[in-house]
Order: C-alpha cells, then sequence, then structure tokens
C-alpha cells in the first residue's frame, strides 16, 4: 500500500513537471518564432511600406504614362546572312527639361518576335542599342512629367500598320495624366451605416439581448416598409459610391439586413405567440427561421468586406504602385496582385462547377465498367503530375493558335484555364471522398420518402458532402494559387506596368500579365539586393491572400458542418 | 453443411395464409440472392390492411430483407436481385417497370438507427411534401403541425421548429423520422427495429404510437423483442434461415404454435 502511494506520488510529480515544461516550452518556442517573424516583418515592412530608401515613394498615378507604338519594318536593314545592309534606325530622343539628346540606335533583326522595352527617366535611356524583331510591338514608357520628342534620324521609315501609326518619322509622347487609381473616397457614411446595421443585425441574431429585441420588436408589422427603406438605401449606397467595390459590399449588407431584420421581427412575434418572454433569449434563435443559410450570408459578407478594407484603405504597395525599375523601393506589385486574383477567379469559375459535376457522376451514376475504372486512375494519377507537365499542356490547348489550340495567347485567360485545368484532379478526388463519406443512412432516408437518385443526391448528399467539397476545392486554390512554372510556360512575363485585362485573350488587348510568384521570382534573380526585399514583402502579401482565403473557406466549412452537427 | 441440414427439418407451414382483415399487400413465392448468397426462400405472406404485422426470428434470418422488398429499398443494393411477386392492393409492385418514386410514397420507412435529415425538423417534414405535393406555404406549415402531431412530438418541439432535428434526442429523433414519414400519407409504414436504438421511456412512446398509427395505416414491424412483437402486433410471422417459419394471428402464435421451432423460439429455449 505504502509503495503504491510512494510511486503515485512520484508518478504525479513527474507528470506535473512534464506538464509545466511542455507548456512552457511551447510557449517560449512560439514567442521566439513570433518574435523572428516579427523581426523579419519589420525588416521588410520598414523599408518597403513606410519609408522608403529615400524617405519619398511617388505613387503610381502621378508619373507612369505609356505609349505603345508599333512599328514595322520589311527587313530593312539586313541580309539573309544578318549583315547590316543600311544605316541603322537611330531615334533621336529630347525633352525640354534637359539639353541633352539621346540617341537610341534600333536594330532590325531576322528573328521573330523579339522585343524590347525602353524606359525614359531624368538620368536617360535604360539602353541605347535596342534589338527587335522585324515586326513586333515596341514599347517606350516614360516617368518624366513633361512630353517627349522622338525624331528619326536615319535609315528606312517604318511602313505604316492599319492605324495609320506611325508612320511619320517623327512623333511625341505626350505627357499624359493618366489617373490609375482615384478612388479617393474610402468609406462614404453611408456604407458604414450599411455595415454597421449589418453588424448590428448579426449581433443580436448570435447573442440576444432583451434590449436589443425590443427595440428591433418596435417594427413589428412595419415589416414591409422597413424592407423597403433598406432596398432603396442599397441603390443610393451603389451610386453614392459610384459603383465602387465598397459600395457594391455595403449594398449587398443593406440587402442581408431587410431580410434578417423580417427574420427576427418574425422569431420574436413567433416567441411572443408560442407565450414566451422576450428575456428568454436562448428560445429565440429556435424560432427564427434561418433555412437560407441567412447569418452565414451575413457573416461571409462581413468577412470579405473585412479581407478588402485594405483595398480600400490604401496599401500602396499592394494596390497602388506598378514596378519601377530604376528604383525598386518605389515598386509595387499591383500588376501582379491583379493578376493573381484574375487568373484565381477563372481558374476557380472553369475548375470547380466541372469536377464536383466529375465527381458526383463517378461517385453516384457511374457503373464501375472498365471505362470508369480507367477514369479513375488517370484522375488519380494526374493529381501527382507535376505542374511544369500541365504548363506544356496549357500551352499546347490555350494559347498557341491552330491545330488544337484555342489562340488565347499568353493571356490571363490562358493561364486561369491551365491552372484551373491543373486544380481539377486535386477537387475532384477530393469531392469523390468527400461524397463517399456521406453516411449510407442519409441516402436511405432520402429514397424512402420517394426521392429520385437526382433529389437524392442534390438535396442530400451534396449539401452533406459540401464541406469536404469546399475544403478540397480552397486547398487545390491555394496550390495553384503558389504555382510559377506553368505560368512561365504559358508566358507570363516579369515586367508590367499596367492593369492586366483578363478577357484580352478572347477580344484582343494587351495580354500581357504577371503574377505574384512570378513576379516574386524575377525579382530574386535580379543582382541588387534592394529586389531581395521587395521579393520578401511580396512574398508577405502572397501568404496574406492564403490566409484571406483559407478564412473563407473556414467560415464556410463551419456553416456547413454545424448543420450536420 | 449444418445450415442445410437445418433447413431441411423446417416445415412449411406457410400454407394456410388466410386473415380475417383485407389484404394490403400480398407477397408471393419471393427468393432473394445477395449475389450468390440465398437470403429468401420461396417466402409467401399477406400484410393485412389497417393493422400490423410483426416478423420475428434470430438475427441475419432475413427480417430487414424481406421488409425493404415491400418498397423496393433493395433496389438500391446493387449485387441484390430476387424472383417472386409482391402485390399492393392488387397491383404487382415487383415489375421492371414499376415506379419506385411511387411505390416509396405508398410505402414509407423508419429504419433502426434514427436518421433525419440534417435539416431543420420544419424542413424535415416539410421536404417530402414539399417533393410531391408543391404546397403553398400555409398548407406546408398545417400539414407539418398535423404530422408532428400525430407522432405525438409536437408539444416538445412545437416552438423550436427551425431548430435541427439531428440535435433532438434519440427516441425524439425516432418520432420525428414517423412525422417525416407520415406527412406524404403512405398506406403502410415498414418499421425496421425502430426502438432498438432507443430508451424503455421512448420504446414505450413510440409502441403507444404505433397502435395509434394502425388506425390510418397498415404497419408492418420488424422487431427482435418479442413481448415488443406481442404488445404492438395482430399478426405474427416467425422467420428462420430466410424461410418464413409460421404466421398466424398474434395471440396464437405466442400461446399455442403449431411449429415446434417456433415455440422453441418464443420460449426462448433456442440455438
Ligand atoms: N447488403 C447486403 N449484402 C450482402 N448480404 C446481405 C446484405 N444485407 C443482408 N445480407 C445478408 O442477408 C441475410 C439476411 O439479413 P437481414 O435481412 O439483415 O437479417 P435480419 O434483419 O433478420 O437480421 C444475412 O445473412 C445477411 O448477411
Ligand atoms: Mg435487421
Amino acid at each position: 500500500m505504502k509503495d503504491i502511494d510512494l510511486l503515485q506520488k512520484k508518478n504525479r510529480k513527474l507528470r506535473d513537471f512534464a506538464e509545466t515544461m511542455g507548456s512552457s516550452g511551447l510557449a517560449f518556442t512560439g514567442l521566439i518564432g513570433l518574435f523572428f517573424l516579427s523581426i523579419l516583418v519589420w525588416q521588410i515592412a520598414a523599408p518597403t511600406f513606410i519609408d522608403g530608401e529615400n524617405g519619398e515613394i511617388p505613387p503610381a498615378n502621378e508619373f507612369i504614362t505609356e505609349s505603345d507604338y508599333e512599328l514595322e519594318w520589311d527587313y530593312p536593314n539586313i541580309d539573309s546572312s544578318g549583315e547590316l545592309t543600311t544605316d541603322p534606325i537611330v531615334l533621336e530622343i529630347s525633352w525640354d527639361d534637359g539639353d541633352e539628346v539621346h540617341e537610341l540606335q534600333i536594330n532590325v533583326i531576322s528573328q521573330r518576335d523579339v522585343y524590347e522595352d525602353i524606359y525614359l527617366n531624368e538620368s536617360g535611356l535604360s539602353t541605347e542599342i535596342v534589338e527587335v524583331g522585324r515586326k513586333t510591338k515596341f514599347h517606350i514608357y516614360s516617368t518624366l512629367p513633361q512630353s517627349v520628342e522622338v525624331k528619326q534620324k536615319s535609315g528606312p521609315v517604318p511602313s505604316a500598320d492599319e492605324t495609320g501609326k506611325p508612320l511619320v518619322s517623327t512623333f511625341v509622347i505626350e505627357y499624359d495624366v493618366a489617373v490609375l487609381y482615384d478612388e479617393g473616397i474610402v468609406f462614404e457614411p453611408l456604407e458604414i451605416l450599411g455595415y454597421g446595421t449589418l453588424i448590428f443585425l448579426v449581433v443580436t441574431f448570435r447573442f440576444p439581448k432583451p434590449s436589443m429585441l425590443r427595440f428591433i420588436q418596435k417594427f413589428t408589422g412595419k415589416e414591409r416598409q422597413l424592407k423597403g427603406l433598406f432596398y432603396a438605401l442599397a441603390l443610393v449606397t451603389i451610386i453614392a459610391g459610384n459603383y465602387s467595390l465598397a459600395s457594391i459590399l455595403a449594398a449587398l449588407c443593406w440587402i442581408l439586413s431587410a431580410t434578417m431584420s423580417t427574420s427576427l421581427t418574425k422569431g420574436i412575434e413567433r416567441l411572443l405567440h408560442s407565450g414566451r418572454e422576450l428575456s428568454e433569449t436562448s428560445r429565440l434563435k429556435h424560432s427564427i427561421s434561418n433555412r437560407d443559410g441567412l447569418l452565414m450570408w451575413s457573416n461571409m459578407l462581413l468577412v470579405i468586406s473585412t479581407l478588402f478594407i485594405p483595398l480600400e484603405i490604401y496599401i500602396p504597395f499592394l494596390t497602388e504602385r506598378y514596378q519601377d525599375i530604376f528604383s525598386p523601393y518605389s515598386s509595387g506589385i499591383r500588376a501582379a496582385f491583379y493578376g493573381t486574383i484574375w487568373v484565381m477567379l477563372i481558374a476557380m469559375i472553369s475548375a470547380i462547377p466541372i469536377s464536383v459535376g466529375a465527381a458526383i457522376y463517378l461517385e453516384e451514376y457511374a457503373n464501375p465498367t472498365k471505362t470508369t475504372k480507367l477514369i479513375q486512375a488517370l484522375v488519380t494519377n494526374l493529381a501527382g503530375v507535376p505542374s511544369i507537365v500541365f504548363g506544356m499542356f496549357g500551352l499546347a490547348i490555350f494559347v498557341k493558335q491552330g491545330g488544337i489550340g484555342w489562340g488565347l495567347g499568353p493571356s490571363i485567360l490562358a493561364a486561369g484555364l491551365t491552372m484551373g485545368v491543373m486544380a481539377m484532379p486535386i477537387i475532384v478526388l477530393a469531392s469523390q471522398e468527400a461524397l463517399r463519406s456521406v453516411p449510407r443512412s442519409i441516402r436511405e432516408s432520402a429514397y424512402g420518402v420517394g426521392c429520385t437518385q437526382w433529389q437524392v443526391t442534390k438535396d442530400h448528399v451534396l449539401p452533406s458532402a459540401m464541406p469536404g467539397i469546399m475544403t478540397g476545392s480552397i486547398l487545390a486554390m491555394s496550390r495553384i494559387m503558389g504555382e510559377a512554372a506553368p505560368l512561365v510556360v504559358v508566358g507570363a512575363t516579369a515586367m508590367i506596368v499596367f492593369d492586366p485585362e483578363p478577357l484580352a485573350g478572347l477580344v484582343g488587348g494587351n495580354v500581357n500579365f504577371t503574377v505574384i510568384p512570378i513576379q516574386i521570382y524575377f525579382w530574386t534573380s535580379e543582382p541588387d539586393p534592394a529586389w531581395h526585399s521587395m521579393a520578401a514583402a511580396a512574398s508577405i502579401s502572397l501568404i496574406a491572400l492564403l490566409v484571406a482565403m483559407n478564412s473563407i473557406a473556414i467560415v464556410l466549412r463551419q456553416h456547413f458542418r454545424r448543420r450536420l452537427n | 453443411m449444418n445450415n442445410e441440414a437445418q433447413t431441411e427439418e423446417i416445415p412449411d407451414s406457410t400454407r394456410d395464409l388466410d386473415i380475417e382483415h383485407d389484404r394490403k399487400l400480398m407477397i408471393e413465392d419471393l427468393d432473394l440472392w445477395y449475389g450468390d448468397k440465398q437470403a429468401l426462400y420461396g417466402v409467401s405472406l399477406p400484410i393485412a390492411k389497417n393493422s400490423v404485422t410483426a416478423l420475428i426470428g434470430p438475427s441475419g434470418c432475413g427480417k430487414s430483407t424481406l421488409l425493404r422488398m415491400m418498397n423496393r429499398m433493395n433496389d438500391l443494393i446493387p449485387i441484390c436481385h430476387y424472383d417472386g411477386k409482391i402485390t399492393m392492393d392488387d397491383v404487382e409492385i415487383t415489375g421492371k417497370d414499376a415506379d419506385l418514386v411511387e411505390i416509396r410514397k405508398k410505402v414509407g420507412m423508419v429504419f433502426q438507427r434514427p436518421n433525419p435529415f440534417p435539416k431543420s425538423i420544419y424542413d424535415n417534414v416539410g421536404y417530402g411534401v414539399k417533393l410531391h405535393f408543391k404546397p403553398t406555404r400555409e398548407e406546408l406549415d398545417k400539414i407539418v403541425e398535423k404530422s408532428l402531431k400525430r407522432a405525438a412530438i409536437w408539444k416538445e418541439v412545437s416552438d423550436r421548429q427551425h431548430e435541427l432535428g439531428t440535435a433532438l434526442s434519440g427516441g425524439q429523433q425516432q418520432r420525428l423520422c414517423i412525422a417525416r414519414t407520415i406527412a406524404i400519407e403512405p398506406d403502410v409504414i415498414l418499421m425496421d427495429e425502430p426502438c432498438s436504438a432507443l430508451d424503455p421511456i421512448a420504446t414505450a412512446a413510440i409502441e403507444e404510437l404505433i397502435l395509434e398509427l394502425k388506425k390510418d395505416f397498415t404497419v408492418v414491424i420488424v422487431t427482435h423483442s418479442m413481448s415488443q412483437a406481442a404488445r404492438v402486433s395482430d399478426y405474427t410471422g416467425f422467420m428462420y434461415l430466410g424461410r418464413l417459419v409460421e404466421f398466424d394471428k398474434t395471440d396464437k402464435i405466442f400461446s399455442d404454435p403449431d411449429n415446434e421451432l417456433t415455440k422453441r423460439y418464443i420460449t426462448g429455449r433456442f440455438g
């Protein structure tokens, strides 16, 4: 007996020791990690987000001027062996301010699709000799605040393109205050009111207090008018906010508030009707019909609004500044950020419905024949294929013209579709897994009340599998968000100083785009260490985007899972 | 082989299948296989209208299989195939071209483990009604209320119809499932050991409910509890190794069974 007591005592001591050591050790390592993380963030954030190297960072909209000239020569100054036969084309570039004259020599070479970009700033031209393909776009970007004059001094005159530009040998790069981002007002008062109303209603929904309920009860019987008022406010908000993102989100807040207030007043009425008091708030939620996932949509909207607030409140690095080849610290990732968002959106829209459909077919409908087994095996193997291979696939199918190619060019559309194809096997497998784990009893009870197979699938199996499908989809999306390799193949470019056009591949326009991982990749390969810190800043942005996406996933998943308890 | 020997001894006692009530369902000479394994051997059985028919027997003898034939639930199992004929009101329901949705609407089912949909109580009951009858909101409200009342659960859930059905207690869930079944006004209700997952009080509530339900519906219940069969049923069939050994009025089966096997089973001297 005594021995046992001793042993127990010893044991308890050991256990307590392990307990304290374990938890304090965990806390300590956690703190160290946080410390390093904050140092890292500080190191990166201080120069990029806060000071800039010289303490001043001009925002993009103050200096970007861009012109696009398509020069076309027909082998003017080379022979078949590549030797220069005529005078080289020389442009004389000058501007008011300086007395210097810069000369730019352009050599037209026989290779196709070679092009250079020229940048102008106070210190001159970024290069003095350029080699371009004989039929290619030729960009001149100016960061100067005044007009630039360009004269051709020697060499053959380029032929005109069909727009007639430029046949003349003298052209002028105009100083153009192209305001690229001018949503000056951050939040209109109406928008704030919309968000406030929705937050109030959500809080009342979640944590009802008698005083709040008494306030809402006043509107019983006036639901119609209240609804009308909210809808009107939604309209006014959107118009007053000039259709900005914030105003659209706020209008959605008003619309949800309208539905939510009706549902609350009805719930209160029902509560009182069944002989209860307003103070029995715990009963309230039983009497509120939440069938349309009202609360979930409200939460979603609030989360999304919160996520988009950074867009509205001006993080120049993310949403204001383009890349500036001359001063890393005043560069930003605006082009890459929007590129990433567009690529993800297109990938999502193209991949998720198809993949979930395929999973439903394979899991619910297909008989296990040889063909379906083969398809299944293919899908399983596709999920493990290296991403660069998908890049080649995208290049062949989406980018190239002719044959099986769709001819979308190296555009966002092609990139999004490529990424979508890459995500597909992952989503299919995850969805299949989710569908398979729906308990038999749910199917049986649904068939038991006389459902057809489609009704069982759409009303019961799919909702139950939703959390799994969502998780799979978001994981796939997160994975492709960080991928650079396939997009290098598809043709993302490193140096973009304009907003990408998502549909350019289809309707024409400038197809060039870039995404954050590509930006990071190119910046890390620059020799100047300043670019490396920019690359780190871009990485942090990428991580922040991923966290944002995953939090949306968590909200959705929690909602659906709560319904399945 | 042992089984073969035993089954040889079982006499065919389904010769006399007369019942006093009208026939609702008639099962004739049903053989059923799961793959190559035969689960039912030539079962014939009448189901009396507006009465409770109980199926008893040791586990694995094919009670659930027989029950699941009556609303063609076995069609969901790909390896299951059968031979024989089942008629409802003299209309065959086993044919290839029988409308399964229509059959399952007429023949509702309550399962062994309560399996409400992961939806609100209201939607659990309303779902099937919406599916088949497309009622207006007011009509649906009325039907839901009536069904919950008939399933004797209205008092407990009247003010929380929008709460999840899966959040109820086991006994309440089972009554909710019954409400869901009767909401679409079937003719027949099949119950597969509806009380086996419930405590004695919930069981008593369900049994009381069954006696109430037989006024409007024809009930077939599978149970492993002989006392339950004796309490609620009008007719009882005893099954053994895929055969219907004896079928008669419940009083007769429990007081003076014809068959030696039945006698041994109901007196608990079995195996
Ligand atoms: N889905 C199935 N697949 C294969 N065999 C089955 C299946 N369901 C039941 N069986 C077999 O059929 C026989 C009868 O089962 P069941 O009807 O569930 O018996 P009971 O309900 O009387 O316990 C058992 O031997 C069982 O193993
Ligand atoms: Mg069974």
